[in-house]
């Protein structure tokens, strides 16, 4: 098991280091600070909740409403700005809301064991009609500067915000799911959530915990986002999700659970990124890049389950 | 000694008067400079966009730029991010200039203010940035007032004087379609629309399935529907697909901003017997032609500056009227399609 993870994570290394070569011959401008720092900063608020996923694949459940809670708290933000409310008590309501929107994921598929596919699913649809009533057809915009400085300029040397915020995180999660108690019980439940309840683990406290934390960093980047652009929409972040969970997967986490590292999500996030930017200093166009990162995927689900039979026809050989 | 120095002092005079009649006068742009532009469309795979793109490449090629220019866009469910995400890149290429047709609305501004303050100039063409913020100039391909009495005028028509109508628009955050709607609006106050009502305003995202299916969903809600305005090529031709399809074209007609190449079946089986638009090609032609101009020094951008490009003669820049602070340079006019021209112009 140990082996075949490490040979996964090593294989994404080899894919990064590759992409990278390409770009750095390919794109004279790929290895400017300044295109490092936007490399990140264009997708950052997508990675950041890519970091909470990974444990909740790994918990062997599923967060679909990410991305309209992102959108959510941007619109929250977006419209109490526009009500005059300051930008720190306007983002303390909008992780208000990402924690009631949290529980409420928490309590449906921690406590009523609905699953977290179904309920997510729901609320996926629900968060993003909230946002549609509140914004209707237009955008909201006219932020304070700082809010927008914040959102846009570097706070650390040219390191914006959202970006310290996310190596924070990556260490941070990284640390709580390989080297602490929770993590492990996160991995256990993931493995075979039985099991785990049999040996005393409180298996319904863990996941609840989960679904608020993914719920509440959402809401983080969600009203990130917004600084970022300077204004919102009903549609913002739209479809986040789906990129969020290609990541994770990409980085080797298994859909079925109780498998994955940080490091390998970390490496997947790399390579999507990279292969972005390149493709964009090369002038490849939105078509190709999508589909060049799909047929990735489409790699990334097929190489392992192709290796598996060639092992298992060797075994048998 | 005296004479010499009257004669440079008329030489002097003679040369500052020439300065000032010169700054009054359209500029002409030294061709054979090095221009990298990159022309970025709300979206690609559509055809005006590449209309556009075949004017721009023209102009290109008529100046002889030494530089590239590329087409790129994103993709239209990606397109607000996508175009971010493109002009950023632009900037870090250090390209002279980006010429956009704007999907994001005023979140793109920010980013356009940065590609500025790196060096690289933002032009947009077909659809402006709302606030103006980080745009060199507009290329304004007709008066965005005057684009809404010519579809107040249409549905007036196609209505026979009164009755309801819906507007079936592009994205809700699209500057152009916002402003036209608006500007449909402010002329429907007039005397002569009183008996004409408009009850709605959908948006199909100029994708054409989700059109399609907004426009049935317009005839279904309002029983008594006249005219769809759509003034959107997208929209304009997935509507009028919708009506023909269900048998409605007797009933609800349709009109807006189309090309003719695409409207013509519709135009003449009676769905859409009128519509308008302006050319794409020259739009392009006219906006690389200003790029140019003002990559190359020889117009810095303000209010008042007259430059010519090539065929199409010569241009000034000025206040945009529907958007304070901000500068246009206006092309126009348009033309109302219907089934004794539009055989012509599809060809």
């Amino acid at each position: 098991m140990i082996g075949w993870l490490r040979s996964w994570e090593g294989g994404l290394l080899v894919v990064f280091l590759a992409t990278l070569a390409l770009n750095v011959s390919f794109a004279p401008e790929f290895l400017t600070v300044q295109n490092q720092i936007n490399l990140f900063q264009l997708s950052v608020e997508k990675i950041i909740v890519a970091l909470v996923m990974t444990l909740i694949i790994i918990n062997a459940e599923i967060d679909l409403s990410v991305a309209s809670v992102m959108g959510l708290a941007a619109v929250v933000f977006a419209y109490l700005l526009n009500q005059g409310w300051g930008g720190g008590s306007a983002a303390l309501a909008c992780l208000l809301v990402g924690l009631v929107a949290g529980l409420f994921n928490a309590v449906l598929v921690a406590k009523v064991g609905i699953p977290s596919l179904v309920v997510t699913l729901a609320m996926m649809i629900g968060y993003r009609g909230f946002s549609r009533v509140i914004v209707q057809d237009t955008s909201l915009g006219n932020f304070p500067d700082w809010v927008t400085d914040l959102g846009q300029k570097g706070l650390i040397g040219p390191l914006p915000l959202s970006l310290v915020l996310f190596f924070v995180l990556l260490v941070a999660l990284g640390v709580l799911l390989h080297r602490t108690g929770f993590g492990r019980q996160v991995v256990v439940i993931g493995t075979n959530a039985d099991v785990a309840r049999f040996s005393g683990v409180d298996v319904g406290r863990v996941k609840a915990t989960l679904f608020v934390m993914s719920a509440l960093i959402s809401a983080v980047a969600g009203v990130l986002y917004a600084a970022r652009l300077g204004s919102v929409r009903g549609d913002s972040a739209l479809g986040f999700e789906l990129d969020i969970i290609t990541m994770v997967l990409l980085g080797g986490v298994s859909i079925f659970g109780g498998k994955g590292s940080m490091v390998g999500v970390f490496l997947a996030i790399l390579i999507i990124l990279n292969l972005r930017n390149g493709m964009a200093l090369m002038n490849i166009t939105g078509h190709v890049q999508t589909g060049v990162i799909g047929s990735l995927l489409i790699l990334s689900v097929l190489l392992p389950n192709l290796v598996g039979d060639l092992r298992t026809r060797r075994a048998r050989a | 000694m005296m004479k010499m120095k009257g004669l440079a002092l008329a030489a002097g005079l003679m040369a500052g008067l020439m300065g000032t009649t010169a700054l009054a006068e359209a500029v002409t742009a030294a061709p054979g400079q090095e221009v990298n532009a990159v022309l970025l469309p709300k979206f690609l795979g559509i055809l005006p966009f590449d209309q556009a793109n075949r004017g721009a490449q023209e102009a290109a090629a008529e100046l002889g730029s030494t530089g590239k220019l590329e087409f790129i866009g994103p993709t239209p469910e990606n397109s607000a991010a996508g175009q971010i995400e493109m002009l950023t890149t632009a900037t870090t290429q250090k390209q002279h200039v980006v010429m956009l047709s704007n999907n994001a609305g005023d979140q793109i501004a920010a980013t356009a203010e940065a590609a500025q303050a790196a060096g690289t100039k933002v032009v947009t063409w077909d659809s402006p940035i709302p606030n103006g913020a980080g745009e060199s100039f507009f290329v304004a391909q007709v008066d965005f007032g005057s684009i809404g009495t010519v579809m107040a005028d249409m549905a007036y028509d196609l209505a026979g004087g009164a009755g309801e109508f819906a507007v079936l628009s592009a994205s809700p955050d699209a500057a152009n379609q916002n402003a036209w709607i608006e500007a449909m609006k402010g002329a429907l106050a007039g005397e002569k629309y009183k008996d004409l009502k408009l009850v709605d305003v959908v948006y199909g995202n100029d994708q054409s399935e989700e059109s399609y299916n907004r426009a049935l969903g317009l005839v279904d809600k309002y029983p008594d529907l006249k005219v769809i305005m759509a003034p959107t090529t997208v929209g304009i031709v997935a509507a009028a697909k919708a009506m023909q399809d269900e048998g409605l074209c007797e009933k609800v007609k349709v009109s807006g901003l189309g090309l003719p190449a695409e409207m013509v079946s519709y135009s003449l089986n009676g769905c859409a017997p009128q519509f308008a638009l302006w050319s794409f090609v020259d739009l392009g032609y006219l906006t690389y032609h200003a790029s140019y101009a003002l990559v190359t020094g020889a117009i810095k951008g303000e209010v008042g500056e007259e430059f010519t490009a090539g065929r199409m003669g010569s241009f000034k820049i000025e206040e945009d009227p529907g958007r304070p602070g901000a500068k246009r340079v206006l092309m126009g006019p348009f033309t109302i399609y219907t089934k004794d021209n539009v055989e012509a112009a599809a060809n």
